[in-house]
C-alpha cells in the first residue's frame, strides 16, 4: 500500500467533512423517527411521502428509520434536553412511539397535546384507540396465532381461550410467547390471560382505573395461570427476546405455535421466513388484544406546524384506506371513516371484536409483575 | 475510594517527579471530566436526593429497595455469576492461543491468529443471529445430528449459559490479543537461559511467562469483566428472561418501568462493582511492579 | 537458528489450534454466511432450499448503505488517529512521569467504560445540544474519541511499563537525546501493544453505535446504526448476514496481514512449534 496515497485521500475525505455543515433541522424538512418494521416505512415512502409532498408543495418528508423503539426513545430524550436549552431538537415527528417513555416528557411539554392542537380529522380517531392526549394513534393491528399446518391440522385448532390452554398442555413443548414488554404478541398474550380471568370483559380496564390493589385481584390470578403453563411451554418455560425470534423458532419449526402480530406475521410469509403451510386463527370467544401504532409530534420542532399537518393528514380516508390495502393494517379512525367499500370487504376482519388493552400504568405493573410472577427461577417469597 | 499506597500504577524515580506530565495527559483527562465524569456524579446526585412533597431530601430508599428486594439481588448475583465463569473460561480459552501464537511463526498460526481476532468484527447482534441458528432449538448442530440419526441437544439458548458462551465467544479477540502483546515482552533470551538450564515446558510457563505477563493478564481480564458486567444484547437476546443480567435489567426498568431513578440505582450499583474491579487490577498492577 | 529448523517440523499444535477454532469461530460465521445467500432455509433440510441472491439486491440497491460506509471508515479512521494522538504522549506520561493526581487521574479513565451508557449519553447531548454538535461530523467524533480512551490509555501504558529501562539507560548513556531514546528503543518494543490498542479503538469505533446515533441523528448516518435498523425487529435476517459478510471480507485479509505488526517479526520460535 502506497501510504502517501492513503494518507492523501483519507486527508482528503476527512476534510470535506469539516466544510461547514448545517446543524439545524432544515426548513420545511419534517424529520420523522420511525421504530415500526421495514414494510411500514415502506409504505411511508411509497404511499404517504408522495401523497403528502403532492399535496403540499415546499415541505419534504425526511423518514429516518429508528431500528428499534429504544433509538427513538433515545432521540426523544435529546429532545428534551433540547427543550431545558431552548435549542433544535432535529426531529419533528415519532412514528410508532408512545411518548410516555421519555421520564419528564409529557410533564415538561415536550409532546403537542393533541386535543388542542386543532387537528380537523381528531374527531374521527376510534374511541377505543385512545391512550393519552400527546398519543395519536394512527393505524391498528391485531395478534393472532400463528402455527404450523403441518403439525396441527386446522380443523384441530383451539379456537378458544381453554382449548388454547389445553392444548399446550397436551403438547408440552410447541408453545412459545415472548416476554410481554418486548414485543405486543407476547404482551398481548398475556393481556388475553388478564382478560380470561377478569371474566373475559375488556370494560373493566381504562387507561387510568389501575391501583395498586387491582393488581393483587385482577392481576395475579392471569401470572397464577401463566406459571401452571409454565412447564408445558417450550424448554419448560423459556420466554423469545421479542416478536422476531418468536417467528424465527415457527419459521425452524422448534415450536408448533405462537402469538403474532398478523402484519408480521402475513410479512414473514410473504419473504420466506415463515413456510406457506403457515396457519393463522384468532381466538373466537374473546380475540387476543390488539394495538393501535401511534405518533408523538414534538412541541419545540423546527417544522411543529407541518409536523401537525402531516398527522392530521394521516387521518384522512385516503391514507386510512391505504393502511387497509397497501400495509395490510387496520385504519386507526372509527370504521365509519373508511370508505363503505372497503367497509363491505373487509367486513369479516372488523376488529371490533378486538379488544385493545389500555396503556397507562397498566402497562408498567403487567410488565414488572410478569417478570417477578412468571419468569423462572424467582422464587416469588423472596 | 481510598487511594492509600502513592504508587498504586508502579513506581517510578522521584528525582523525576515533575507536573509537565500532567500536560501531556490534560487532553484526555479533560474530555473525561467533561463528558464523562461530572455527568455521572450528576446521575449519583439525582439517586440521593429523592423528591417528597416539601422539596428534595437526602435519603438512601433507592439502595436499601435494591438490596432488599430477592429479584433484584437474583439479577445481581447471576451476573457475577457469569462475569466469573466467562472470565475463567476467557483465560482457559485464550492463554494457550497467546503462547502458541506467541512461540509460533508458521502460516498456520498466521490462521491461527486471523480466526482468534476476528470475533471483533462480528457485532453482537448478528453474534446472537448466529449463535441461535447454529446452538438453538433446530440449529445447524441440530440438523447435523439429525441427519445422521443422534438426538438433539440439549441447546443452551435462553438458559443462563446462552449469555456465558456468547459473551465468552465475543472476548476472544480482544483477551488474545492483550495477553499476546503482553507475551511480545517475554524476551527470547529469558527463556533460552532457562532452557539451557533444563526447565521443563510447565516449569517454563510457570517460573518465567506468567510472572512475566501477569500484568497483561490482569488488564485483559479487567477489560473483559467490565465489558461483561454491564453487556446488554448477548444477555438481553441469548439469556434466560429472568434472571436477568444487570445490563437487561436497567435497560428495562428505564425504559419500559419509566423509573429513571431505579435504573440509575442499578447502573450506580454496577458501576461500585466494577471499581472493586478497577482498584483490585490497579493494586495487583502496583504490587507485580514493585515485586 | 531454531528458525531452519521448526520450519521442517510440522506444526501439530498450530493445526490442531486451527481446527478447534475453525469449528468455534468460522462455524457460526459459515451459517451465517451462508444466510446471506439464501432465499429460503428451513429444518430440517442440512443445507438451504433456495439459493439466491433476493437479499444482495435489495441491500446493494440502496444507497444509504453505500454512503454509511464511507462515512463509518472516515469516522473510524478521524477518531483513531485523534485518539492516538492525544493519548499516546498521555500513556507515556502515565507510565513514566510522575505528577500531582496521577493514580486518581488514572483512574478516572475506568468511568466511561464501567458506568452504563444511557442516561450518560443522554446528558452528553444535552452538553451537545448547546454547543450545536447534534448531527454534525465532529459531535459524533468527540463522542466516539471518549470512548476510545480507556484502551488507548491503559492497554499502551502497560506497554511502555514493560519496555526494558536497561537498554534505555544503556543507550542514554552512550550520549543518545532522550527523543531518540524514545524513538529507536522505546517505541519498537511497545509497538506491538500500542498496534493491539489502535487496532481494538477502530474496530470498537467502526461498530459503535448508541453515540453514533444520538449524537448523528438525522444528518450522520453510520453502517451499524443502518444495520441496526435492518436487523433489530425483524424476522428477516438476511440483510444482516449480508452487510456483515461485506464487511468481514477485506477484515479477514486485513488480519493476515496484522500478524506482522502484532507479532512484530522480532521475536524467534520457543517452545511448541
Amino acid at each position: 500500500m502506497k501510504r502517501r496515497d492513503f494518507m492523501l485521500a483519507a486527508g482528503t475525505a476527512a476534510g470535506a467533512l469539516m466544510l461547514p455543515r448545517m446543524s439545524f433541522g432544515a426548513e420545511g424538512v419534517i424529520d420523522v423517527y420511525f421504530s415500526s418494521d421495514q414494510n411500514v416505512i415502506d409504505f411511508w415512502t411509497n404511499v404517504v411521502k408522495p401523497k403528502f409532498e403532492a399535496a403540499n408543495a415546499g415541505i419534504t418528508l425526511n423518514l429516518v428509520d429508528g431500528g428499534d423503539g429504544a433509538g427513538v426513545a433515545a432521540i426523544g430524550d435529546r429532545a428534551l434536553a433540547a427543550l431545558a436549552s431552548g435549542t433544535d431538537p432535529q426531529a419533528d415527528l415519532f412514528e410508532g412511539f408512545d411518548t410516555r417513555v421519555t421520564v419528564d416528557g409529557i410533564a415538561k411539554g415536550l409532546y403537542v397535546d393533541f386535543e388542542t392542537a386543532g387537528l380537523s380529522n381528531y374527531s374521527k380517531v376510534n374511541p377505543l384507540a385512545f391512550d393519552i392526549p400527546t398519543n395519536l394513534p394512527y393505524r391498528g393491528s391485531q395478534v393472532l396465532l400463528a402455527y404450523d399446518t403441518t403439525k396441527l391440522d386446522p380443523a384441530n385448532v383451539p379456537k378458544t381461550w381453554p382449548d388454547l390452554v389445553a392444548w399446550i398442555k397436551a403438547n408440552p413443548g410447541q408453545f412459545i410467547y415472548n416476554r410481554p414488554n418486548k414485543g405486543g404478541s407476547g404482551g398481548n398474550f398475556v393481556r388475553r390471560a388478564i382478560y380470561e380471568v377478569n371474566g373475559n370483559d375488556p370494560s373493566l380496564f381504562t387507561v387510568d382505573n389501575y391501583s395498586a390493589d387491582k393488581n393483587d385481584t385482577m392481576l395475579k390470578p392471569a401470572f397464577d395461570m401463566l406459571l401452571e403453563l409454565a412447564p408445558s411451554l417450550f424448554d419448560g418455560g423459556a420466554y423469545t427476546s421479542g416478536n422476531t425470534q418468536s417467528l424465527q423458532l415457527l419459521g425452524q419449526s422448534a415450536v408448533t405455535m405462537i402469538p403474532a402480530w398478523s402484519d408480521q406475521a402475513l410479512s414473514a410469509i410473504a419473504q420466506g421466513v415463515l413456510p406457506e403451510t403457515t396457519g393463522l386463527v384468532q381466538l373466537q370467544d374473546l380475540g387476543l388484544p390488539g394495538g393501535f401504532t401511534k405518533l408523538g409530534v414534538l412541541s419545540n420542532g423546527a417544522n411543529k406546524d407541518a409536523a401537525l399537518k402531516l398527522a392530521d393528514f394521516l387521518l384522512t380516508e385516503e391514507i386510512q384506506s391505504a393502511v387497509l390495502t397497501e400495509l395490510g393494517g387496520f385504519p386507526g379512525v372509527s370504521w365509519d371513516y373508511v370508505s363503505p367499500e372497503l367497509r363491505e370487504r373487509f367486513a369479516d376482519l372488523i376488529p371490533q371484536t378486538i379488544p385493545n388493552f389500555p396503556s397507562g400504568e397498566w402497562e408498567a405493573a403487567i410488565n414488572d409483575g410478569w417478570y417477578r410472577a412468571v419468569a423462572p427461577n424467582v422464587d416469588p417469597a423472596s | 475510594m481510598t487511594m492509600t499506597t502513592p504508587d498504586q500504577i508502579g513506581s517510578v524515580t522521584p528525582a523525576r517527579r515533575r507536573p509537565y506530565g500532567l500536560l501531556l495527559v490534560a487532553t484526555p483527562v479533560l474530555l473525561v471530566l467533561w463528558l464523562i465524569i461530572w455527568p455521572i456524579i450528576s446521575a449519583i446526585i439525582t439517586t440521593l436526593w429523592v423528591p417528597t412533597p416539601e422539596g428534595s431530601a437526602f435519603s438512601i430508599e433507592t439502595y436499601r429497595f435494591f438490596f432488599s428486594d430477592g429479584y433484584s439481588l437474583s439479577n445481581l448475583s447471576i451476573t457475577l455469576w457469569t462475569t466469573g465463569v466467562c472470565a475463567i473460561l476467557l483465560l482457559v480459552v485464550c492463554l494457550p492461543i497467546a503462547l502458541y501464537l506467541r512461540f509460533s511463526n508458521t502460516k498456520v498460526a498466521a490462521y491461527v491468529q486471523g480466526l482468534a481476532i476476528f470475533p471483533m468484527f462480528v457485532p453482537s447482534i448478528i453474534l446472537s443471529f448466529a449463535f441461535i441458528r447454529v446452538l438453538g432449538p433446530n440449529g445447524t448442530v441440530d440438523l447435523l445430528f439429525n441427519a445422521v440419526g443422534l438426538p438433539k441437544i440439549r441447546t443452551p439458548y435462553l438458559t443462563p449459559w446462552g449469555p456465558v458462551i456468547g459473551l465468552v465467544w465475543d472476548n476472544i479477540p480482544l483477551t488474545v490479543l492483550i495477553l499476546l502483546s503482553g507475551l511480545g515482552n517475554v524476551s527470547n533470551q529469558a527463556i533460552e537461559a532457562a532452557r539451557d538450564v533444563g526447565a521443563g515446558r510447565f516449569a517454563l510457563l510457570w517460573h518465567i511467562i506468567l510472572p512475566r505477563i501477569s500484568n497483561s493478564i490482569l488488564v485483559a481480564i479487567s477489560f473483559a469483566v467490565l465489558g461483561i458486567f454491564s453487556a446488554f444484547t448477548l444477555p438481553y437476546i441469548l439469556g434466560p428472561a429472568a434472571p436477568e443480567m444487570m445490563g437487561p435489567f436497567m435497560q428495562r426498568t428505564f425504559r419500559d418501568l419509566y423509573d429513571p431513578q431505579t435504573a440509575i440505582t442499578q447502573a450506580v450499583i454496577t458501576f461500585g462493582f466494577c471499581i472493586v474491579f478497577g482498584l483490585f487490577y490497579v493494586r495487583s498492577v502496583a504490587k507485580n511492579r514493585a515485586a | 537458528m531454531a528458525a531452519t529448523l521448526t520450519h521442517r517440523k510440522i506444526d501439530w499444535t498450530g493445526i490442531a489450534f486451527a481446527v478447534v477454532l475453525t469449528l468455534i469461530i468460522v462455524f457460526p460465521l459459515l451459517v451465517v454466511g451462508t444466510w446471506a445467500f439464501t432465499n429460503v432455509w428451513r429444518y430440517p433440510s442440512v443445507i438451504p432450499q433456495e439459493f439466491g441472491l433476493r437479499f444482495w439486491e435489495q441491500t446493494l440497491a440502496r444507497a444509504d448503505v453505500w454512503s454509511s460506509i464511507t462515512m463509518s471508515l472516515t469516522l473510524a479512521f478521524t477518531v483513531t488517529a485523534l485518539s492516538a494522538a492525544i493519548c499516546l504522549p498521555a500513556a507515556y506520561a502515565f507510565a513514566r512521569l510522575d505528577f500531582p493526581g496521577r493514580n486518581l487521574l488514572f483512574f478516572s479513565f475506568l468511568a466511561g467504560h464501567a458506568f452504563p451508557k444511557f442516561g450518560l449519553l443522554v446528558a452528553i447531548a444535552g452538553i451537545f445540544l448547546q454547543l450545536n454538535l447534534i448531527g454534525t461530523f465532529w459531535g459524533v467524533v468527540l463522542i466516539q474519541l471518549v470512548g476510545t480512551l480507556l484502551f488507548m490509555i491503559w492497554i499502551p501504558v502497560a506497554a511502555f511499563q514493560s519496555v526494558d529501562r536497561r537498554m534505555e539507560e544503556a543507550a542514554r548513556d552512550v550520549g543518545a537525546s532522550p527523543l531518540r531514546v524514545f524513538w529507536s528503543i522505546t517505541l519498537p518494543q511497545a509497538g506491538p501493544t500500542i498496534a493491539a490498542a489502535i487496532l481494538l479503538s477502530f474496530v470498537g469505533t467502526f461498530y459503535e453505535t448508541e453515540g453514533a446515533w444520538l449524537i448523528g441523528a438525522p444528518q450522520v448516518r453510520t453502517l451499524p446504526v443502518l444495520m441496526i435498523s435492518f436487523i433489530n425487529n425483524q424476522p428477516v435476517i438476511q440483510y444482516g448476514a449480508v452487510l456483515s459478510v461485506l464487511l468481514w471480507v477485506p477484515s479477514f485479509i486485513a488480519l493476515l496481514f496484522a500478524r506482522r505488526v502484532v507479532n512484530s517479526g522480532s521475536f524467534a520460535r520457543g517452545f511448541g512449534g
